[in-house]
């Protein structure tokens, strides 16, 4: 490749492929046990405590942190494989899913040793769920522009007022990463003076108030913040390196299997439809579906080897995200032009049921964790032309 | 500099003494270019010496392979050094001097038979009309992959001299010659393959044509970066134009992608591995960025881009040419879509085994 956005090839890893024969068994069982069922976009809508818990207590939460955190010290590859095997499931990971994925290696690289001690291993052991709190009513693309502040009182700590939004599942979690103005914007760098701060969420103060998406789902709230005292160690890393934070975190938010996986269960439905019917015109759009998933894994796989080595791949996993929300929502259109079904939310036809599920869905993968127009200036960033 | 940064370099500094040229039935290829890279032993990498090949790794010749196709080089390199040569090792049979063009023929209008003339087994003649034949008329010698003879299951593999036969003057989109060859008891060393033998030589065949593909998008994508940011309207670089970054975004994802799954199927090959549906997975992923990248390739150039002066539609050609050939695009979706059902209706565990 002669642009920059190449990254080496990840490693075989036999270690992940021997705990996703694991996660695999786990799952069947589960599924003939009924306790939950195949669902789209599980990661957002699928919160179930119970099953989360489950799966801490396997060792699958918290997977390559160090132990002494309540970590298993494992790579990349072997998380990797799990999350996989979760969302192909259509298994019900929303609750823990942004704590493990996002806050826990957020906390671990920032957080004091006291806030890691008292939160990374209840994040692993699947009982405590984080949110992030980034977006607000008038900041949403321009985040460098939220006007929720922090200010420091008499005993040093802190009181937030302000509100974020589009808070996914903030009615189940237990703690927020919440971005916010520690100081007066200045015109000339706006993404000075912004700070992050680990916030309890059943603090006196906080509102949380659901937002119903298109299905009627409730999955995310406006949280409202009105003198909310947060104590003064409960900063995470540095004040005034919000953004840096921030922007840090982004490798691990976009480049996951859950930025093409959402809507896999579409696909495995549809597997199990043409394989019965052999017909010549879905089995080519089932295995032009494939040819990309293929290529989406082998592209995200890459940078959790580079997360692995240390690498922050930035540019790569943005790519990956808008590549990958944009196969998401592919599916949909091309499961629907060579199969004559009726999406339905209460059909008892398996694929019109996924179908519906995704369909009502997919406005919302191309927008969060940064919309694809904002991923792709930071691809063409990448590429020099910025 | 690791050996395929060497061969790169190298290929990259024979390349330089031979521009691409608009192909024509009366200079068909690269005579010039083919001899330059044979005295160099390039059309022998990854072929064993003791064969008579260069020596080598896999990924040496898809390096020769990669920058030829960047170079838009009319030689049927690919051909010789990914399939054609490593088909006749994997049949026991022996390879013609690596120094002359030897190309690959799926044939299955053609009908094999043994010779039996005493003169001991792996003798047959040949008979029909091998179609699409990439390089017909240039190679003088074709690895011709047909159906078993008569009586026997499997397929047949065996290698012709072409150099007394007359070829049809047909030519892909960009003039690279794809005539059919007329067999009229044609003389052939040859040995019969099992299906999965013959099934992976077609792989091959079509892995080859991603490996030029992912090179050549690459190319094309590198081309347009520079043009943009080189070219003004408006009084600035059209790279600043958000428009057009957002293009040029949406081209790195796919030629990214192609990139990934490319290198994950050679590796596979590398490997051991059967690659039938690795390669068609990565033959189909590359087929599909072809459209989005020489469209906004050529749209982000202007007229420029659009006469044959300038350099693009070397490679756009190509692109558009290469998608559908060794198999086409839904030849090869098809194969992986029931490739990928074949062991039962639930696709996951067979998809997370392809590469
Ligand atoms: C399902 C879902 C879950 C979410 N969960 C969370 C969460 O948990 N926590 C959280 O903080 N946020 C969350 N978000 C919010 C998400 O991050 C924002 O929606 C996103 O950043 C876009 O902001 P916006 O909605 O205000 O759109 P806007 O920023 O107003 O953008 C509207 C449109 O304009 C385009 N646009 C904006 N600026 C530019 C530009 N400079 N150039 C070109 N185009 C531009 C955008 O790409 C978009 O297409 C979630 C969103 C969704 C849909």
């Amino acid at each position: 490749m002669t642009n920059s956005l190449t990254l080496a090839p990840a490693p075989r890893s036999e270690a992940a492929e021997q705990v996703r024969g694991e996660v695999r068994e786990f799952l069947a069982a589960e599924l003939a046990a009924g306790t939950f069922q195949t669902g789209v976009d599980t990661w957002l809508s699928g919160v179930d405590p119970a099953f989360s818990k489950k799966l801490g207590d396997r060792g699958w939460l918290g997977m390559t942190w160090p132990k002494e955190y309540g970590g298993h010290e494992r790579s990349a590859m072997e998380r990797y494989a799990v999350s996989e095997e979760l969302l192909a499931a259509g298994a019900p990971v929303a609750g823990h899913w942004i704590a493990d994925r996002q806050s826990g290696p957020n906390l671990l690289q920032y957080g004091t040793e006291a806030q890691r001690r008292a939160i990374l291993p209840r994040i692993a052991a699947g009982e405590c769920f984080f949110v992030i709190g980034m977006s607000e009513p008038d900041s949403g693309s321009d985040l460098a522009s939220i006007r929720t502040r922090a200010v420091r009182n008499g005993s040093g700590d802190w009181v937030v007022n302000g509100a974020k939004i589009w808070t996914s599942n903030a009615h189940h979690a237990h703690y927020g990463i919440v971005l916010v103005r520690t100081s007066p914007g200045d015109p000339a760098n706006k993404h000075a003076g912004l700070s992050q701060l680990l916030v309890d969420l059943s603090l006196p103060g906080i509102a949380i108030n659901p937002i119903r998406i298109l299905d009627g789902g409730h999955h995310f709230n406006e949280v409202v913040f009105e003198d909310v005292v947060v104590p003064g160690d409960m900063l995470l890393g540095e004040e005034g390196r919000g953004w840096h934070q921030v922007t840090a975190e982004l490798a691990f938010e976009r480049s996951g299997p859950e930025r093409f996986l959402s809507t896999y269960p579409v696909v495995a439905e549809f597997a199990r439809r043409v394989g019965k019917s052999s017909d010549p015109a879905a089995l080519a759009t089932l295995g032009r579906l494939s040819a990309r998933l293929l290529a989406l894994r082998q592209m995200s796989l890459r940078i959790a080897a580079a997360l692995d080595r240390g690498e922050l791949p930035n540019i790569p996993a943005a790519l990956v995200k808008d590549v990958g929300t944009m196969f998401e929502g592919d599916v949909i259109e091309e499961v629907r032009r060579v199969i004559d079904v009726t999406p339905s939310l209460d059909s008892p036809d398996p694929l019109a049921r996924a179908l519906a599920e995704a369909q009502l869905h997919a406005p919302g993968f191309t927008l969060r964790g940064g919309t694809n127009e904002i991923l792709k200036g930071i691809v063409a960033r990448g590429l020099g032309l910025r | 500099m690791s050996d395929q940064d060497l061969v790169v370099a190298t290929v990259r500094d024979i390349l330089s003494g031979f521009e691409p040229f608009t192909l024509t039935p009366e200079r068909p290829w690269d005579a010039g270019l083919w001899s330059a890279l044979a005295d160099a032993g390039l059309t022998g990498v990854g072929l064993p010496e003791e064969a008579g090949g260069s020596g080598g790794e896999l990924a040496d010749a898809v390096a020769v392979v990669a920058t030829l196709a960047q170079g838009s080089a009319a030689v049927p390199v690919a051909e010789q050094l990914l399939v054609a040569g490593p088909a006749l090792l994997a049949a026991g049979l022996d390879l013609p001097s690596p120094e002359t063009p030897m190309t690959i023929a799926l044939a299955d209008a053609v009908t094999v038979h043994p010779v039996d003339d005493g003169d001991g087994p792996g003798r047959f003649t040949l008979t029909g009309t091998a179609t699409d034949v990439a390089w017909a008329g240039v190679a003088s010698s074709v690895v011709v992959l047909a159906p078993a003879p008569a009586g026997l299951d499997g397929a047949f593999l065996g290698l012709i001299d072409a150099s007394g036969l007359a070829a049809t003057d047909a030519a892909n989109l960009a003039g690279e010659p794809r005539g059919s060859l007329v067999l009229d008891d044609v003389q052939a060393l040859g040995a019969v393959l099992t299906d999965a033998q013959a099934a992976e030589v077609r792989a091959r065949y079509a892995l080859a044509r991603a490996v030029q593909l992912a090179a050549a998008l690459d190319q094309v994508m590198s081309w347009t970066v520079q043009y943009v940011g080189e070219r003004e309207q408006f009084g600035r670089a059209l790279a600043k134009f958000q428009a057009i970054q957002m293009g040029l975004a949406e081209m790195a994802g796919e030629v990214t992608a192609v990139a990934a799954l490319t290198d994950a199927a050679v590796q596979a090959l590398d490997r051991g591995e059967n690659v039938v549906l690795a390669a068609a997975a990565a033959k189909v992923r590359a087929g599909a960025a072809v459209e989005l990248v020489a469209r906004l390739a050529h749209q982000f150039h202007g007229a420029i881009g659009f006469t044959q002066e300038h350099k693009l539609h070397h490679l756009t050609r190509r692109l558009w040419s290469w998608r559908d050939e060794a198999g086409s695009e839904l030849h090869w979706s098809r194969v992986l879509g029931s490739g990928l059902l074949a062991e039962g209706p639930e696709l996951w565990p067979t998809l997370t085994r392809v590469v």
